[in-house]
């Protein structure tokens, strides 16, 4: 479904992707961890090429990201992406939020699309906030209508990057829990986020990533118990326990 | 030194001062220049949209040549702008041309490039979040700025907007220059022909000026509330 072959990227000279090996198959669920500013997000940003990559390949639902003539608006349609500030258009309402895309790329009907979009509201538990401007949620909810705004598009792969980390720590537990529930029913899905118990419960595998090297590629199992490198033993001793 | 006002001369002239010689010559006085106003006013905000977005393309060859020409027109005088449109125009199009066509061309470039910096910067107001969000759902990056960047930029720019507006109301007594008879030139030629009250009539078309902006002021104020949405809770 996802496949990086000796992929690189540079900010001007950072080297923010080194060599990048990565195959993601479908169904999968797999969780990007790694200390701040090892090129995680960039990592799973370059998936719907919102950073371009400047070396190597990159093959996403069978279209090659590195061909110039791949039509990568047509490709983002079919890749959700959620990002750590939700970025939910402000001047629209929770609905129409959810309904742009699926009328002006899917063509859906109005009423079409608003009957799958209150299908998704029901289903992240938002039914009730169906006009409410974005400004009158709070950051848990917010985040499950951009949840639910990416899914109106039947995506193929979910990209999640660190949607937890800006909210407050008792609404946390609620975004987890529609991305299970999403895990569950088959989703692909790429997460980048420090909630090491999702990544334990429900990831099949861990990438650990650090200066923009994957350091570690494992099973959660088996990150956790015996993780193999210095970097990521200590990493995981500061996400788990951040006061030693 | 006697200081008595006499406005008589407005009332024996208020028609005149209203709508120039029509319906027997051209339309002139505040008519015209409200007609030169809104024409301009509806030209300019489209030139300054198209300009504006032009100005922030990732094409480099389309942003540095909009910003060119906003960077040419901002650094030349109104006059002359208006002048080169008066001699210019005609020649270009191979036809004579009505005076006041080429002062509403004059100023729709003038205030466009004005209007476009004011797009400009309300455009790369909006976070980079919101347009990243849009395309990531498979819209289009021009679709992104016309149903999610601009009409919340537009918001922002209503402020900015109404102030070059209320420049540009009053920038069109200046097509008195090129004899065109709008409001002021009207007076002049009240002016000349009565000789004795330049006082009253430059006062009153002070006031009349003033009249229109601030009526246009309060207009776009009921606007702006008008398109606020909710902001907070």
């Amino acid at each position: 479904m996802i496949r990086f072959e000796g992929v690189h990227k540079w900010f001007h000279n950072l080297h923010v992707l080194n060599d990048i090996n990565l195959h993601v198959r479908q169904g999968e669920v797999v969780v990007v961890c790694g200390p701040s500013g090892s090129g995680k997000s960039t990592l799973i940003r370059t998936i719907n090429q919102l950073e371009p990559i400047d070396k190597g390949k990159l093959i996403v639902d069978g279209m090659d990201l590195s061909d110039r003539r791949t039509d990568i608006t047509k490709l983002r349609a079919e890749i959700g992406f959620v990002f750590q500030q939700f970025n939910l258009y402000p001047h629209l309402r929770v609905l129409n939020n959810i309904t742009l895309a699926p009328i002006k790329i899917r063509k859906l009907a109005r009423k079409e699309a608003e009957e799958q979009a209150m299908a998704l509201l029901e289903r992240v538990g938002l039914a009730e906030k169906r006009d409410a401007y974005p400004a009158q949620l709070s950051g848990g909810q917010q985040q499950r209508v951009a949840i639910a705004r990416a899914l109106a598009m039947k995506p193929k792969i979910m990209l999640f990057d660190e949607p937890t980390s800006a909210l407050d720590p008792e609404m946390i537990g609620e975004v987890l829990a529609v991305m299970q529930d999403l895990a569950q029913s088959g989703m692909t899905m790429v997460v980048v986020t420090h909630e090491m118990g999702f990544a334990s419960e429900v990831s099949d595998r861990i990438v650990f990533i650090d200066e923009g090297i994957i350091l570690e590629e494992a099973e959660p199992s088996e990150f956790f118990k015996a993780p193999k490198h210095e970097r990521a033993k200590q990493f995981l001793k500061q996400v788990l326990s951040p006061m030693h | 030194m006697d200081l008595s006002f006499d406005f008589s001369v407005i009332s024996k002239n208020i028609t005149y001062f209203m709508i120039g010689s029509y319906p027997h010559g051209r339309l002139g006085g505040v008519a015209l220049t409200l007609y030169l106003a809104v024409a301009s006013c509806i030209l300019s905000f489209l030139g300054g949209l198209f300009l504006g977005m032009l100005s922030v393309s990732k094409f480099r060859v389309i942003r540095y040549s909009a910003t060119a020409v906003i960077n040419a027109v901002r650094g030349i005088p109104l006059l002359m702008v208006i002048f080169w449109m008066y001699f210019l125009l005609p020649a270009l199009m191979g036809r004579t041309m009505p005076e006041s066509r080429t002062v509403i061309a004059a100023l729709t470039i003038f205030t466009s490039a004005y209007m476009a910096e004011i797009v400009r910067a309300g455009i790369e107001g909006i976070p980079r979040g919101q347009t990243e969000a849009a395309i990531s759902t498979g819209l289009h990056p021009w679709q992104a700025m016309f149903y999610i960047v601009l009409p919340q930029g537009l918001r922002n720019m209503v402020p900015s907007f109404v102030n070059q507006f209320v420049s540009l109301i009053k920038d069109t007594s200046l097509a008195f220059i090129v004899g065109v008879s709008e409001l002021t030139h009207v007076a002049t030629q009240i002016n000349n022909r009565t000789m004795i009250y330049p006082a009253e009539i430059f006062f009153f078309i002070a006031v009349i000026y003033f009249i229109i902006c601030y009526a246009f002021t309060s207009l776009s104020r009921w606007l702006e509330k008008r398109l606020a949405w909710q902001k907070a809770i």
